[in-house]
């Protein structure tokens, strides 16, 4: 065993952060703050993924063949780290880190030709069609379905909870090209190269934090070429499942993110007045509550080095459902510790200052602006990508399975 | 012992009960919250005709010279339809702190506010949760034959709109607080108005050395007003928990997944079991403590256990429910989320749980 903290690491770091010191602009800053979500402001957060294209650092996680940074673990640790520290928005999880890298594994030559080039310089924005309005938990029965005709797929049927359809222009998505044998047998994987053909109508939901975030995707007869297939038809479903990997998988993992929280938390506490005298920050009960958080955050953490590190944990089957299980927790109860620092001065509805470039001064600090619109949408984060009642089905059975425990 | 409403109290709760069904479903009370006014007037107005803005008052003050338990009967009606109308901050707390006063513009602007002709705020509040009258730091000064009032209030429900206002302040730096009565147009008063999560009205107030009425008496009483406001507070919580439970265990009854549904999973049907225990708590806690409030009998501790555990219960119910929705629990288009939000609001409100069990554990 062995940590490195080669002194290149530190010269490395320095890079980063001055980077990020200079690169964003403020509206990207701006954006960065307010982000409210694991879904940064749209805009903005192209804008910045251009920057970092530029700088070749917008895929660590890509192979270097690929457009990858090549870096090591703890270079990719650091990188996240820095970037949590400078506030900047995340960048978006479907195109990155989810249809990319499936491509690079499974795409054909010119899928892989046409879209990768565009998905790493920002130009296009996928979203991701899988969930239905009777398929959700149960994504396998989903039911819009696609017929083939000629060299075409016509599609009929309807998605929903589609993370930022209204801004993608393109989309992967699952559909049904048979009923015959087991429900994951008759899926198909497709690429759909616009979100605007003719029959196709997006509308966008308004969630409980009062921002359009999710969509509903309508199809009524929409013609698409079949040479948007991954995989062979109706062997979609072992596509999804070879994505699954890398949708769990980030670059630096999600402790960064919670830590700065924490940090956030604890700087508004300090300027907090504790109803027990002195300030927030000094009273015994936050700091319990704050250290016991900040333990579980750095649990996560060490778990996650562990495993980009390539350590066995990453190989045990439960891995990616514990990992999803233990941080969509922590966002929520970091998010928590945050509402209940600002207290009342949450309870402002104020859409219009959350809005990046708004000139409406907010009516708390910065952080009232966002403590509380965080904590809603981090309702989710147990819901998404696998709820985690599900994922801890998904433990359990591995552990039924593997006979073996721990 | 008895702890059912009496055959009077039922009798109020049908009434409201029917004219809320009819007239204040989900639909209609989200097309309250997204018009341009704070709430509604015509909905004010028929509080006003069956009698539930006099309802706390006596007689001798024009009121109907009802009981706390009274308005709790109704107020967990208010709950759960996620009335925004602002019952409590007016009546419960400006109109109270009014029937408490000695004085003529006291009585004229309570005289107001039962007929429905003006609605009236309490300006208490001043950031984080003011649960104890100890924090409040805005301060009053002598001025000819009246008061200035100097500082800033937040989270003022119903205070870009109302008539008037009741201003809580310290006598002096370091005085004792006392009431008073300001106009809303008053020199000096600066407003910023906005809505909450939960889609009611309030504002941050500003305080310039503004005119105020000392509401003579009004102080002596002000622990007992803020008392009884927070259990009816908490009754609207309550009325709102029993509605997610209802709603939450109807959908997973009917959400199919995996060919049956939800609630037939354990997982689910544990979280459907947990949220009733929690609401029976919940609610048994607000009628003991109400009955006790109703006897003279409760104390600080009493109020401090039941606004505790109904901000604690309250959102471990409201984000079960988000949970067990899965998807459209997240939405704005389905009640639940706004029933969490009213249950985090009321939380936070006079104090949120931890501090509330701090309280407690202090003895
Ligand atoms: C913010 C957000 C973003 C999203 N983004 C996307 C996106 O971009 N693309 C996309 O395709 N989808 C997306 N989704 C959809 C998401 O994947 C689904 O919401 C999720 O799969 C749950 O499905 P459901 O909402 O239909 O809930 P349901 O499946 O109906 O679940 C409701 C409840 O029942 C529980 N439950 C269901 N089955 C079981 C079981 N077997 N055992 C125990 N409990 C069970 C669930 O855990 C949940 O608590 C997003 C969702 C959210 C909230």
């Amino acid at each position: 065993m062995n940590i490195d903290f080669a002194p290149e690491l530190e010269a490395f770091r320095r890079e980063v952060a001055d980077f990020f010191a200079s690169a964003p602009t403020p509206a990207i800053r701006e954006a960065g703050r307010k982000t409210t979500s694991v879904f940064a402001p749209f805009k903005e957060c192209m804008e910045w993924h251009r920057i970092l294209y530029d700088q070749g650092w917008v895929a660590p996680h890509w192979p270097k063949d690929y457009g990858g940074t090549g870096w090591s673990v703890e270079q990719r640790f650091i990188f996240a780290e820095e970037y949590r520290k400078a506030d900047l928005p995340p960048l978006l999880p479907q195109s990155l880190g989810m249809v990319g890298p499936l491509l690079i594994d499974l795409g054909t030559q010119a899928q892989k030709d046409l879209y990768l080039p565009r998905i790493l310089s920002g130009q296009d924005f996928w979203a991701q069609g899988y969930s239905e309005p009777n398929s959700g938990s149960d994504l396998a029965s989903l039911s819009c379905r696609a017929d083939a005709d000629g060299d075409d797929y016509i599609i009929n049927g309807s998605k929903i909870w589609t993370t930022y359809a209204h801004h993608a222009n393109r989309m992967f998505m699952l559909v049904r090209t048979s009923n015959e044998g087991k429900k994951q047998q008759g899926i198909t994987f497709l690429l759909l190269d616009r979100m605007d053909y003719p029959g196709m109508v997006v509308r966008p939901i308004v969630g409980l934090d009062g921002f359009p975030e999710q969509c509903e995707v309508f199809f009524d007869n929409v013609r698409v070429p079949q040479s948007g297939r991954v995989g062979a038809e109706n062997d979609g479903w072992s596509v999804a499942k070879h994505l699954l990997k890398h949708e769990r998988g980030g670059s630096g993992g999600a402790s960064p993110a919670l830590t700065r929280y924490c940090e956030r938390a604890r700087a508004a506490a300090a300027q907090t007045p504790s109803p027990f005298g002195g300030m927030l920050a000094d009273d015994p009960v936050f700091q319990r509550d704050v250290g016991e958080l900040e333990a579980d955050i750095a649990s996560l953490g060490h778990f996650e080095k562990l495993a980009i590190s390539g350590h066995e944990v990453a190989q045990d089957p439960a891995f990616p459902s514990m990992n999803k299980t233990i941080n969509s927790e922590l966002i929520q109860r970091a998010s928590t510790l945050m509402m209940q620092v600002s207290g009342v001065d949450s309870l402002a509805r104020q859409l219009e200052a959350l809005r990046v470039g708004s000139n409406v001064e907010p009516l708390g600090s910065e952080f009232d602006l966002v403590a509380m619109p965080l904590y809603l949408n981090s309702r989710a984060t147990t819901i998404y990508a696998g709820s985690n009642e599900v994922q801890r089905d998904l433990i359990a059975r591995s552990m039924a399975s593997s006979g073996a425990g721990a | 012992m008895d702890f059912n409403y009496t055959e009077e109290q039922q009798m109020l709760r049908d009434s409201v009960g029917k004219y809320l069904e009819k007239n204040y479903d989900f639909d209609a009370r989200q097309k309250i919250v997204r018009s341009h006014a704070p709430w509604s007037p015509d909905v004010w107005q028929q509080f006003a005709e069956m009698g539930l803005l006099a309802l706390p008052f006596s007689q001798e003050r024009g009121g109907l010279g009802g009981s706390v338990t009274d308005c709790v009967a109704f107020a967990e009606l208010f709950g759960r339809h996620l009335v925004t109308e602002p019952f409590t901050h007016s009546v419960m707390l400006a109109g109270a702190a009014l029937a408490a006063a000695d004085g003529t513009d006291a009585q004229a602007w309570l005289h107001k506010l039962i007929a429905g002709e003006a609605v009236i705020a309490f300006a208490y509040e001043e950031g984080h949760g003011t649960p104890s009258l100890d924090l409040v730091t805005m301060t009053a000064q002598k001025s000819g034959e009246c008061y200035a009032v100097f500082g800033e209030k937040r989270l003022v429900v119903a205070g870009g709109d109302a008539q008037a206002l009741v201003v809580v302040a310290r006598m002096g730096e370091g005085g004792a607080p006392a009431l008073f009565l300001v106009e809303a147009g008053a020199e000096g008063i600066q407003t910023r108005a906005y809505p909450t999560i939960d889609g009611r009205s309030t504002a941050n107030i500003r305080f310039d050395g503004v005119r105020a009425v000392l509401l003579t008496g009004a102080d002596q009483q002000l622990d007992r007003i803020l008392a009884n406001a927070i259990i009816v507070q908490c009754a609207e919580a309550v009325g709102a928990m029993g509605a997610l439970v209802t709603l939450t265990s109807e959908y997973a009854m009917t959400r199919k997944q995996f060919g049956m549904p939800i609630a037939g999973f354990q997982a689910v049907a544990h979280r459907l079991a947990d949220m009733k225990i929690a609401y029976g708590k919940a609610r048994a806690t607000l009628i003991y403590t109400t009955a006790l409030a109703e006897s003279g009998a409760s104390g600080p501790r009493d109020i401090a256990i039941l606004k505790g555990q109904t901000g604690k219960l309250g959102r471990a119910i409201g984000e079960a429910a988000i949970q067990t929705h899965g998807g459209v629990g997240m939405t704005d288009e389905l009640s639940v989320s706004h029933y969490h939000k009213h249950l985090l609001a009321c939380d936070a409100m006079f104090g949120d749980h931890s501090y509330h069990f701090r309280k407690v554990g202090q003895g």
